[in-house]
């Protein structure tokens, strides 16, 4: 069985962003252009004809131009691409290029820029015919060994082929571990597999793809295909698993994925191989600050142990004597339960770690019954007393609450259908970092109706609910690029669109920017309903810790 | 012919106000001897000014030290306000507006009695400590505080100040300055020079301009 210790050191591990490319020395160019660096280790330094001058992190390309080097847009501002193959390229009436990605910002030149030009431009914000760049454009004194290092950069930046695309078909991958639920693995692959076939209905049903003038032909329709990877043994073999099935059958972006302990040997296959992986169905993520390429709703059983944190520690109510927690040694409760104890410690509070061994199955309710027993031993109405336990846990717990201040997890322990006992039900507050149900409702008719008109069965509502956002997402973003395939352009895109979106099944809104990864941002503290099935009585309002 | 330097803004506020989809927007820019690009937008570097009566809606806020104020109060506190709207994970706007409140803030100095606020539009994310960490980042002293708070109080602030576009994405460089609580506020749009906003003040806090009205 896996250690407590061995969850702690994977969380810290991610906390501090080690990774592969976080240790290889950055080239030059990439330090310039990403981390405001030159290369004698001095700061990147701009300024600007009306102040607001920068340097360092600020002054970086990165900021305004992106990773994939292919512009943006914020408000009115069109930030144009800066990858050579748009700088170099010579002036034509017509975009006939189809290699060239279409992105808002990219107006044709009327001349190309050479080496010179364009370090003369960078310089002195003054274009080869005269004309001054934008004002926003910050000018930068780069001496020649910089300018050479940034130069080489923009012109190796995105020109990579990308795998997964072909002229036919876009390929993406969904992860399975071995430890996910059977229940919740079936009905979030009938999802994608419902989603997917959708997609290919509709590029059947088109008659011809979309034209623009000038004989420019965007949105080839490809189709989308669906690979399921499917992780076998133990999760040190993982990664490498992923690293063969990505070999040989090349994918574009990863599109949802189901677990239920371990994830972070997904997280860090993502990052390692620089793939977009929009993940909705992970209750403990990884939280690492630098990592650009998997994207989580929201920070999971981590943002629940916040919540907690918020209103034991953070109000002036009388705290607790001493913090108990319990979590069983093999769960993603271990890693909720280190985080919610940092935050008593720094609050002066004692901390009791109470490790249920893993239980198998077959063991059965009596066997959890006794070990939650000996768990929540000597607790007293002094005392607050988190659960980080699932279903069968709580289930499981007996006789009566030993203090008006419990905890428990609803991720874990299954939202409004917790199954607590009559006599904890009352006494017992559960984070809720969803939507209220009675408040979502609405929004609940979109997924709802269409697994309806799927004639797909509702057998794990949360699950379904958040792959067929992560699919729509997905769709909506690619409808966004036009034929720009460029994986990091889809995470930027993203960025700049998902705050947009007004229906979003389980979560009142949604949003990312440069640096977030975490969609959905807090969460409600509720108590359950004396009568299963009745209203959850909130306590307080939504708050983000 | 040729385009001139704002061309590509040009493009991108006309696509967005003829509510073009990315398809459309492209294939404009097929050609670059389109006319229909030729409307007036100013260039960024061209601040406009006006003024305006705005009412400080009835709404609380949390400051970057975690204290929750009532917006009213806190603006009203008889000093002069500089305003804007920010958000902490923002790329291009938002770092130029805030190099230039420091720029403002330390072309005043420490002893001038001028509240300086920045209020963020993506409340959830930006939480008192982000807001530390953003203020340090740009140097904000004594009188130059961040806020934060519900979605709806940052949604009314903007709403207030006529700054509210929907999304923390679709937002503009906008800055207000006030001298005093019953005073109209100078709006700037686009990008002002901290040396306009610091000749705004001047003007507006000048004994002779305090004394009418």
């Amino acid at each position: 069985m896996r250690s407590a210790a061995l969850f702690t050191a994977l969380l810290c591990a991610a906390g501090s962003g080690v990774g592969a490319a976080a240790e290889r020395p950055a080239p030059d160019g990439e330090n310039l252009y990403r981390h405001g660096q030159l290369p004698t280790g001095a700061l990147l330094a701009g300024s600007r004809d009306f102040g607001a001058n920068v340097t360092g992190e600020t002054a970086a390309c990165v900021n305004c131009h992106r990773r994939s080097g292919l512009g943006n847009v914020e408000g009115n501002i069109v930030i144009p691409p800066i990858i050579a193959k748009y700088l170099y390229r010579t002036r034509q009436a017509n975009v006939l290029d189809l290699t060239l990605p279409h992105v808002p910002g990219f107006t044709p030149n009327g001349w190309a820029y050479t080496d010179e030009t364009l370090a003369q431009v960078i310089r002195t914000g003054v274009r080869p015919n005269g004309q001054p760049l934008n004002a926003l454009m910050p000018r930068y004194a780069l001496d020649d060994e910089s300018m050479a290092a940034l130069i080489g950069y923009l012109k190796n930046l995105t020109t990579e082929p990308v795998p997964g695309v072909t002229d036919t078909t876009l390929h993406f991958a969904t992860i399975v571990t071995p430890d996910a639920d059977p229940v919740e693995k079936k009905a979030m692959l009938e999802i994608l597999q419902r989603f997917f076939a959708m997609q290919r209905d509709v590029i059947a049903a088109e008659s011809r793809p979309m034209r623009a003038s000038r004989e420019i032909m965007y949105r080839v329709t490809r189709r989308w295909q669906l690979h399921v990877w499917e992780l076998t043994g133990a999760p040190e073999t993982w990664q490498r698993q992923l690293e063969d099935h990505l070999a040989t059958e090349p994918v574009f972006a990863v599109i949802s994925g189901i677990g239920r302990r371990e994830w972070s040997p997904v997280h860090r296959f993502c990052e390692h191989n620089s793939i977009p992986c929009l993940l909705p169905n992970v209750d403990l993520p990884v939280v690492a600050d630098n990592d650009f390429y998997p994207v989580y709703y929201s920070r999971g059983v981590l943002l629940e142990a916040d919540l907690i944190a918020t209103r034991l520690f953070d109000s002036t109510a009388v705290q607790p004597r001493r913090l108990v927690q319990v979590y069983r040694s093999n769960d993603i409760g271990v890693a909720a339960a280190e985080a919610l104890a940092t935050r008593a410690k720094a609050a002066n509070i004692a901390v009791e770690q109470r490790a249920v061994p893993a239980s198998p199955e077959s063991r059965g309710a009596s066997s959890s019954g006794a070990a939650l027993k000996r768990a929540i031993a000597g607790v007293d109405r002094n005392d607050a007393l988190v659960l980080w336990l699932r279903e069968s846990d709580l289930a499981a717990l007996r006789g009566d609450v030993p203090t008006r201040s419990v905890y428990i997890s609803g991720l874990m322990g299954g939202l409004e259908s917790a199954p607590l006992p009559v006599r904890w039900r009352a006494a017992t507050l559960m984070t809720y970092p969803y939507d209220l149900p009675e408040l979502r409702r609405v929004r609940m008719n979109f997924p709802l109706g269409w697994f309806k008109v799927q004639a797909i069965p509702v057998t794990a509502e949360r699950v379904q609910t958040n792959t067929y956002l992560a699919c729509v997402i997905l769709s909506e973003t690619l409808g966004h690029m036009l034929d720009s395939f460029v994986r990091d352009f889809l995470l930027e895109r993203m960025e700049m669109m998902l705050s947009r979106r007004l229906v979003n099944g389980y979560f009142p809104r949604l949003g990312l920017a440069p640096g977030q990864r975490f969609a959905s941002k807090g969460g409600y503290v509720v108590r359950l309903p004396a009568t299963a099935g009745d209203k959850l009585l909130a306590q307080g309002a939504w708050s983000t810790p | 012919m040729s385009r001139s330097p704002s061309s590509w803004l040009i493009t991108g506020v006309v696509a967005m106000a003829l509510g073009l989809a990315a398809g459309d927007l492209a294939r404009a820019d097929d050609s670059d001897d389109n006319h229909a690009h030729h409307h007036a937008v100013p260039t960024q570097s061209a601040a406009q000014r006006t003024t305006a009566e705005y009412t400080i809606p009835d709404v609380d806020l949390v400051r970057e030290d975690g204290k929750v104020v009532h917006a009213r109060a806190e603006f009203d506190d008889g000093r002069p306000v500089l305003l804007g709207f920010i958000f902490t994970t923002c790329a291009a706007i938002c770092p130029i507006t805030s190099a230039t409140f420091r720029q403002f803030q330390d072309k005043l100095g420490p002893n001038e009695p001028v509240h300086i606020a920045s209020i963020s539009i993506d409340p959830e994310q930006d939480t008192p400590s982000r807001l530390r960490q953003y203020a340090r980042k740009f140097g904000a002293g004594a009188n130059w505080q961040h806020y934060t708070g519900a979605v709806a109080a940052s949604v009314a602030m903007q709403r207030a100040f006529e700054a509210y576009r929907g999304d923390k994405m679709d937002h503009a460089a906008v800055a207000f300055l006030r001298a005093a609580p019953g005073k109209p506020w100078v709006r700037i749009d686009g990008f002002a020079a901290a040396d306009q906003l610091i000749a705004e003040y001047r003007a507006i806090t000048a004994p002779s301009a305090l004394a009418s009205r």
